[in-house]
């Protein structure tokens, strides 16, 4: 198929490149090994910035729970796909795992279907479980159990959905 | 050892979530970059770009208001932006090829997949300054060149043409 809209094709000025220099491109190995300390030393923070994530994701649900509007809908989704993306930072990647779950079932509702509550509130309280245990081994069997069974009803309410 | 002058270099990071901006500003300023500014939603990012001009935005997509995919198209289409062409790393827990085609669409340069980490930090960061996109204006589209590759060379649909949009809405 011959090209029929008109484009234009330009590179910009690289600006960035004469400002900071360098190169030839490789990674700076020094810089990352700083970075790296310093992640290190955050990480004795780590436990209260996940606590504060599952703080909001609680409160998400009691207003989804009350209010079960659009805007109640959205910060319930905003917030599991936060922890979704953050646990696993935060040295919690079971939390992600079935933070993952509930986000996938939220934003895959058809928006006029109604979130089942009681699977919302399996997915908050096995996420304040797995962070009150301090539980971060994604070996653990009953949490992987646990986990498999959350998907399992997460696929099944998506299914009747359809 | 790649010599990079980072304490040059102007970054704004914008995620609603805070913790998650002293995360990424951390791994910055471990990197060497002084000049850094936050934003916690999108509407103070676009408010702030003036004032700010940074050379390169680290972004989150899923923010309360205006979401990250939707402050991208702002800056590269709306005459007010202070420069169209700054490159934006999106951070991102969507990882589908449909999310990403979105944000490639909306004009995001590199991705950052949660969890952040520092190699894909930097290598991204890398990335912007040493291999830029050229940038493409067609009738509906203006931003980065989603082709690493010659896009004269493309013989498929052109799904930005007007015609394709306008069947499209």
């Amino acid at each position: 198929m011959a090209r029929k809209q008109p484009l234009e094709l330009f590179m910009p000025p690289n600006m960035i490149k004469a400002k900071v220099g360098g190169g030839p491109g490789g990674l700076d190995m020094a810089a990352i090994t700083r970075a790296e300390a310093a992640m290190q030393s955050l990480e004795s923070e780590f436990g209260d910035w996940i606590a504060a994530d599952v703080d909001m994701l609680t409160a998400a649900r009691d207003r989804y729970a009350a209010t079960h509007d659009a805007a109640a809908r959205d910060a319930l989704l905003r917030a599991a796909h936060d922890i979704k993306g953050q646990a696993p930072t935060f040295n919690y990647p079971l939390i992600a795992r079935v933070a993952g779950s509930l986000s996938r079932m939220i934003g895959e509702l058809p928006p006029q279907a109604a979130i089942p509550l009681n699977l919302v509130d399996a997915h908050v309280n096995a996420i304040m479980v797995i962070h009150k245990s301090k539980l971060q081994n994604t070996n653990d069997r009953t949490a992987q159990a646990l986990c498999a069974e959350l998907d399992a009803r997460v696929d099944e309410v998506l299914a009747e959905s359809k | 050892m790649s010599g990079y002058r980072f304490d040059r270099l102007k970054v704004l990071v914008v995620d609603d979530n805070v913790h998650m901006r002293k995360l990424v500003t951390t791994i910055l300023q471990a990197f060497g970059v002084v000049q850094i500014s936050e934003a916690e939603s999108a509407d103070r990012a676009w408010q702030s770009l003036r004032d700010s001009n940074p050379d390169v935005i680290v972004l989150d997509w899923v923010m309360e208001g205006m979401s990250g995919v939707e402050l991208v198209r702002m800056i590269r289409s709306n005459p007010q932006a202070p420069n169209s062409f700054v490159p934006v790393i999106m951070l991102t827990g969507h990882t589908s090829l449909e999310h990403v085609n979105e944000a490639r669409d909306a004009g995001v340069n590199e991705f950052i997949a949660k969890p952040v980490s520092v190699k894909t930090m930097m290598s991204r960061l890398v990335s912007v300054i040493e291999h830029p996109r050229p940038y493409v204006r067609t009738g509906g589209f203006f931003g980065p060149c989603r082709r690493r590759r010659n896009p004269h060379e493309y013989q498929g649909p052109e799904r930005r043409s007007e015609k394709s949009q306008q069947a499209a809405e």
